[in-house]
């Protein structure tokens, strides 16, 4: 899953970035709403992060402008503007949430689920066949056998689960999966699959990724036969 | 009671007063004029009466014989009319004025027995009132009509009284004239009250109705929304003055309602960042493990932070005591040159860490009023903005100088300058020209506003003039420590 910060205090933008990508997100930051809009207008993000004050657009516009370009990435609103008026401008705006600032970081971790919930769903659990993630703890089990993967094997594995039953193409594989200063090798894609088929197959779940020739993979919830 | 009422009110009661006042003159002049004319008719008549019988008031005798005569002929006056003209042809005058006003005409003697009257009486007599003396007028009545009456007493030679002259005339139609002029007042003046107070009332109301005006607007004021003004009145009036003053007063408010959310606002930033900075780094770093080398470089950085907001406090506190005003300088004579030498002494480590140098020029010994305390703060916030945002390689001057008035001190940097459109607004309470208003530059946007609150309370006059690319001038006037400057020798 791939966010994006537009927040221009380095501090924040700083342990944001750490701490998420230790939770298997890939982050990219921008220090003000100009370069910020521009990067959420060319890049498929998962979710933004946006902070209100900030230079050259504000946050408000930022957001007016994203849901202008007709996009539907859920966006956070981080801020220490704190009164009510405020939440509700901000909301009103088109964001999809809105944290004050100083905030907790695990409440905004699990807004950030909530907000990349798959839709009509209870939980944040998703499956495949016998194979069920856990992103909140960044578990997978083979039906009752934990599968231990890098972080990396998980944001992979996590993507092609939450597109299940459409096919992802390298591009937004890489797009999604990795920040915005990796060069776009995209042979690095098949290098993390092989290892995650080669997990999966020693767990029991093998042929849950199937290659799609020349476009990308594929996983298909199995028929219940 | 309401304005329109209170208005109406006093109008009318002190028109009344008024209105009741002059009814009272005219009515009185009327009735005295009315009874001195028939005063002078009596008196006229009697002196008459007296000299036709040919005998004073004092001399009695024969007064019977000219008695039968003039009542007689009265009595043929008002009977015969004008045939027998030439039996009394004695007195025409007199004949004439009795043809328009009959007069009653009656002599008592000293026991008060009618000793003769004029035959017009008829049964009727005049009333004698004894106790009167000499000569005097009263009203009476003759047969239920209502007369004018003059009583004289007849005296003999020897000084005693011997009886009464008495002649009355009617004065009906006069008191009938009185009586209409009464009943007129009476009937008019709870009119004219009546229409007064109803015509004040909507007079009044008509001329305080721009003030319900302001009310109404006044009443749908809030702190949401501000910005409406009082409908300004077409007439230059006092409601015209009132309703531009409560706008111009409301403009006030609006302004330290804006400035004030602002700060709050921006409070509420300054302070918050730095907080959530610490506490996300530090909720991140505690999540696992890591190596001693990351945990010290967080915890520095988090330090760093703290330190930062401690300064901010610290100066917002600054403000906030300044504000309230209750820290008075304490005003002296300062060296001004001593002074800056020793701040340039203390800045200088810092200025030239950036590579920055700072000349000092003051040829002149000025002594200037102020309190050193502030004065340091106010230099020294000055200064750290000037090397701040000057480039390395820079220069700094500091020039005091003094004029016929006032010791000018100028600090100027050859830094980034200020835009001309945010000029007017580096006073305020953290503004930063910068807006990103990030910890970059590590300034706050509290110490120019500090500065600004110090010179205003020493009286010091701050202006800024600036270029942008080309440096900053802040020039700090002065006011003299009494004496004027004196010559000092060139260093």
């Amino acid at each position: 899953m791939r966010l994006l910060i537009i927040e221009d205090e380095p501090g924040i933008a700083g342990f944001l970035k750490d701490g998420l990508e230790e939770e298997y997100f890939a982050v990219d930051i921008a220090y003000d709403g100009k370069s910020g809009l521009d990067l959420a207008l060319t890049n498929e993000y998962d979710l933004l992060i946006v902070d209100w004050m900030i230079p050259a657009l504000s946050g408000i516009e930022v957001c007016r402008q994203v849901r202008k370009a007709g996009s539907l990435v859920p966006i956070l609103f981080l801020t220490a503007k704190d009164t009510l008026e405020d939440v509700v401008f901000g909301l009103d705006a088109g964001a999809n949430d809105y944290i004050k600032k100083p905030f907790e970081f695990e409440e905004l971790l699990a807004r950030i689920r909530v907000q990349l919930r798959a839709k009509n769903k209870a939980d944040d659990s998703l499956s495949a066949g016998s194979l069920s993630i856990n992103p909140a703890t960044h578990q997978v089990f083979a039906g009752l056998n934990e599968i231990t993967l890098t972080p990396k094997e998980f944001a992979l594995l996590e993507y092609l689960i939450r597109n299940k039953d459409r096919v992802c193409t390298r591009s937004r594989i890489i797009e999604h999966v990795w920040d915005i200063h990796f060069d776009s090798d995209t042979s690095v894609i098949d290098v993390y699959i092989t290892f995650l088929r080669r997990k999966l197959e020693a767990a029991g779940c093998g042929n849950l990724i199937q290659t799609i020739r020349g476009v990308g993979y594929i996983v298909r919830q199995p028929s219940m036969v | 009671m309401s304005l329109r009422n209170r208005i109406a009110l006093y109008y009318t009661v002190a028109t009344a007063f008024l209105i009741l006042l002059v009814f009272t003159a005219i009515y009185f002049t009327v009735d005295r004029v009315v009874y001195k004319h028939f005063d002078d008719k009596l008196s006229k008549e009697v002196s008459e009466t007296l000299s036709y019988a040919n005998m004073t008031a004092h001399d009695f005798k024969g007064f019977s014989q000219f008695l039968e005569s003039d009542i007689n002929d009265n009595h043929n006056e008002d009977t015969q009319d004008d045939q027998d003209e030439g039996k009394h042809s004695h007195n025409d005058k007199k004949e004439k004025k009795a043809d328009v006003d009959p007069e009653f005409i009656q002599i008592v003697n000293s026991s008060g027995e009618v000793v003769i009257k004029s035959a017009n009486l008829n049964l009727n007599t005049l009333v004698l009132e004894p106790g009167r003396r000499g000569t005097s007028y009263f009203n009476s009545h003759v047969d239920n009509s209502p007369v004018r009456q003059v009583q004289v007493s007849l005296l003999s030679r020897d000084g005693l009284t011997r009886g009464y002259l008495l002649v009355a005339v009617p004065v009906k139609s006069a008191i009938i004239v009185l009586r209409d002029l009464q009943e007129i007042f009476f009937i008019s003046f709870p009119l004219i009250i009546l229409t007064l107070f109803v015509l004040t009332r909507l007079i009044a109301g008509r001329s305080i109705r721009p003030i319900e005006k302001v009310i109404a607007t006044a009443e749908k004021m809030s702190q949401t929304n501000l910005d409406q003004r009082i409908p300004l009145p077409y007439h230059h009036d006092e409601l015209y003055r009132l309703s531009a003053t409560m706008n111009a007063l409301l403009d006030r408010i609006q302004d330290a309602f804006q400035r004030e959310k602002h700060f709050t606002a921006d409070a509420s930033h300054e302070l918050k960042t730095p907080i959530a900075v610490v506490k996300g780094t530090l909720e991140v770093l505690v999540r696992r493990p890591r190596d001693r080398d990351h945990y010290e470089s967080k915890i520095q950085f988090c330090l760093k932070e703290l330190s930062r907001m401690a300064h901010m406090i610290d100066q917002l506190l600054m403000l906030a005591r300044y504000e309230s005003s209750k820290i008075k300088p304490h005003i002296q004579t300062v060296a001004l040159p001593q002074h800056i030498d020793d701040l340039v002494e203390r800045m200088l480590p810092s200025a030239l860490a950036k590579g920055i140098s700072i000349a000092a020029h003051h040829t002149e010994n000025a002594r200037i009023a102020a309190d050193p305390g502030m004065l340091d703060m106010m230099f020294e916030n000055i200064l750290s903005n000037a090397i701040k945002y000057s480039p390395s390689g820079s220069s700094i001057a500091i020039v005091a100088e003094c004029t016929a008035t006032a010791v000018v001190c100028s600090i100027s940097d050859q830094g980034i300058g200020i835009p001309e459109e945010k000029r007017s607004a580096v006073f305020e309470r953290f503004y930063r020209v910068d807006e990103s208003r990030n910890s970059n530059t590590g300034g706050l946007g509290l110490g120019l506003s500090i500065v600004k609150k110090l010179a205003d309370l020493q009286q010091i006059k701050v202006s800024v003039t600036s270029a942008t690319n080309s440096g900053t001038t802040f020039t700090l006037t002065c006011p003299h420590a009494g004496e004027s400057c004196v010559m000092a020798e060139p260093n």
